[in-house]
């Protein structure tokens, strides 16, 4: 990104109309307060220094306001949104693949191409179609934004409704898109498993189908989870890029804001922590996965 | 003895779009309370699909033609699934699987799966009757308990093929289904699955068997009757000994005489002493099936479908020029 961020600042100070040395001392004084005039190794010596301390920086654009600030603000709204919409997609996805694996004919006729096409369409074009759609055509859910400008945040019935009403669309396009990427995937394992042994040995038991869908879905969804684990980096940097689209108050929005008024602190910041989250999140479902499948769990233990 | 089950002229064909393949054309045997009836032939003659369709659920692409099915006077065949589920499929008629890593759910435990067995049939029961049961279950057939416990993978081959023994006659079945049971065995472990079946036919843990194998020494130990299946029909029923040694039907003669002396690089190809391939199952035959390869082959073999005769009793063959017999 070319251009030099205290530039930036210091103009938008400059259309007040202050005089040019007045400006000279501000851009210097800023220079200093973030550490530019340093050598390249020693402002990035600092970084770490201050990373590893918990501390962000401040961010250039909203100058004085400390990045942590602005991320601990917009990481609630970004954790209500993505971890119900993509666990939920997750789990509705799997359970529409597994039965459109085993019920077939005309369920999976339909399912199938529709899983396929959701799943290819990316994150943001989605997001767009919905807003579209229910936002300017029909006008029956907001836009943009967390919750209406006009209303100030507490614990109130209408406050809530607001914002439930708010949540619905990012909710839906992150629900939706997953719920295609994980139909698609659980269809092709279910089908592999209802083809196994064990099926038709069940079957030749007596054993009746909804626990035979019950075996094949907990089999089947074993690789799934460790398809969520590869592909959570991805499902979240959808997530965020639907929080530009609605403006959502989460840290994608916070992100993108960063990029355009070239706020590195904010960048840096925000990047690190779904990094982070990403890796945490990696972490446990490696966690789930060893005691959702007892082959692992053996193997880990003759280790 | 007590006639168990009882099919007539059954018929079950592969039916896809573009051809059909008759697997099961017409077979009809009895079995008796406490026989253990051997099941012999060449590799694709329809050996499976036969045990297959006993279950009568017919897993498409195969599907049921024609014919009775007689368990106990009710003619299975006519019912419809969920019946068949409920009250056929494991206190009736019961399978059990070729051994191999998959035919156990891999992520269950023994006694999980037990459990869902048992409450599939008797709902009511509760879960410590149920493993209560089949410990004891375990125990008489001097199998360690602690099976029980335990992941499918975490048994060696031959205790998973032992517990699928146990676990497809829980319910007491009447006649139980075994498809090639200890092919993927070693011989030690196959031994124990085959005196683990005798036992309990004994015990009357089952009613009977019906055993299904390419191996002559298996038959040789476990079978009362043999019968010897060619080109979707069976050719030849008898005791054992009538079979390998005064086998009737030309092809169960060379069948047999395969089986013995079984020559060293040939056993893939199973009948090393007659010529050709057997026949094509998409097509319909005219008469005889094995008249091509016979070696007794006479002109009047093809032309008419020659039906199963009672040479003496329980003694039965498809063949007009039957060999050992005194004209
Ligand atoms: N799903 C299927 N669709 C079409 N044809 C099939 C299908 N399964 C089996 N067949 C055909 O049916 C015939 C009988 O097969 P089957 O498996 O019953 O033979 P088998 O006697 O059990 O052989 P083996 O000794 O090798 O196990 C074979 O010709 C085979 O090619
Ligand atoms: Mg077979």
């Amino acid at each position: 990104m070319p251009g030099n961020p205290i530039t930036g600042i210091v103009s938008k100070m400059a259309s007040g109309g202050a005089p040019s040395d007045v400006l000279e001392k501000l851009y210097n004084s800023y220079i200093q307060e973030f550490g530019l005039d340093k050598p390249l190794y020693i402002q990035f010596w600092d970084y770490l220094v201050k990373v590893l301390h918990g501390d962000l920086g401040v961010s250039f654009s909203l100058y004085p306001i400390r990045v942590n600030e602005i991320l601990a603000k917009a990481l609630p709204w970004t954790i209500a949104l993505q971890v119900p919409s993509i666990i939920i997609g997750w789990l509705l996805g799997n359970f529409l693949g597994v039965t459109a694996a085993y019920k077939k004919g005309k369920f999976d006729s339909v399912l199938f191409p529709f899983s396929l096409f959701i799943s290819c369409i990316p994150y943001y074009c989605l997001a767009i179609i919905l807003l579209y759609f229910f936002g300017v055509v029909l006008h029956i859910l907001p836009t943009n934004g967390g919750y209406s400008m006009n209303l100030v945040p507490s614990f109130s019935i209408s406050f809530i409704l607001d914002v439930l009403k708010h949540y619905f669309l990012p909710f839906l396009s992150i629900v939706l898109v997953t719920i295609g990427g994980q139909a698609v995937g659980m269809r092709e394992m279910s089908i592999y498993e209802l083809n196994t042994d064990y099926v038709n040995y069940s079957k030749s038991l007596g054993i009746k189908e909804s626990k035979i869908i019950r075996y094949v879905f907990r089999n089947a969804m074993l690789p799934q989870i460790t398809g969520l684990a590869l592909s959570l980096g991805t499902m979240v940097g959808g997530a965020l890029i639907v929080e530009i689209v609605f403006s959502y108050p989460g840290v994608g929005t916070w992100l993108f804001n960063g990029i355009r008024q070239q706020d590195y602190p904010l960048i840096q910041g925000g990047t690190l922590l779904v990094t982070m989250a990403v890796l945490t999140a990696n972490f446990f479902i490696d966690i789930i996965y060893s005691f959702v499948d007892p082959r692992i769990k053996a193997s880990q233990i003759e280790e | 003895m007590k006639e168990l089950l009882s099919i007539r002229n059954f018929k079950a064909y592969y039916q896809t779009s573009s051809e059909e393949v008759r697997a099961v054309d017409g077979i009809s045997l009895d079995l008796n309370e406490g026989e253990i009836l051997g099941i012999a032939g060449e590799s694709g003659c329809g050996k499976s699909t036969f045990s297959i369709s006993l279950s009568c659920l017919f897993p498409p692409p195969l599907k049921y033609i024609s014919g009775e099915i007689f368990l106990d006077g009710i003619d299975i065949t006519k019912l419809n699934t969920q019946e068949i589920r409920k009250s056929i499929l494991g206190p009736k008629i019961s399978f059990i699987p070729q051994s191999s890593m998959n035919a156990l759910n891999p992520t269950i435990r023994i006694r999980n799966f037990a459990i869902d067995i048992v409450k599939q049939h008797e709902p009511k029961t509760t879960r410590e009757n149920i493993i209560h049961r089949v410990i004891e279950r375990f125990e008489s057939l001097s199998l360690p308990k602690d099976v029980l416990n335990r992941y499918p993978f975490e048994l060696s081959g031959g205790m998973r093929q032992r517990t699928l023994v146990i676990l497809s006659t829980i319910m007491n079945p009447e006649i139980v289904i075994a498809d090639e049971p200890t092919s993927a065995l070693d011989v030690s472990s196959q031994r124990e699955v085959i005196e683990l079946l005798k036992i309990m036919v004994k015990k009357k843990i089952m009613k009977s068997l019906i055993f299904i194998t390419h191996e002559l020494p298996i038959l040789r130990q476990i079978a009362d009757g043999i019968a010897v299946m060619y080109a979707g029909q069976i050719v030849e029923i008898g005791s054992v000994s009538d079979i390998l040694f005064n086998a009737h039907h030309p092809y169960a003669d060379v069948l047999m005489s395969s089986m013995i002396v079984p020559e060293k690089g040939m056993r893939e190809k199973n009948l090393p002493s007659v010529s050709g391939t057997p026949p094509d199952l998409r097509h319909a035959i005219k008469g005889c099936r094995f008249a091509d390869r016979c070696p007794e082959f006479k002109k009047d073999c093809r032309e008419k479908d020659i039906e199963m005769v009672e040479l003496t009793k329980g003694s039965f063959v498809r063949c007009i020029h039957p060999l050992r017999t005194k004209k």
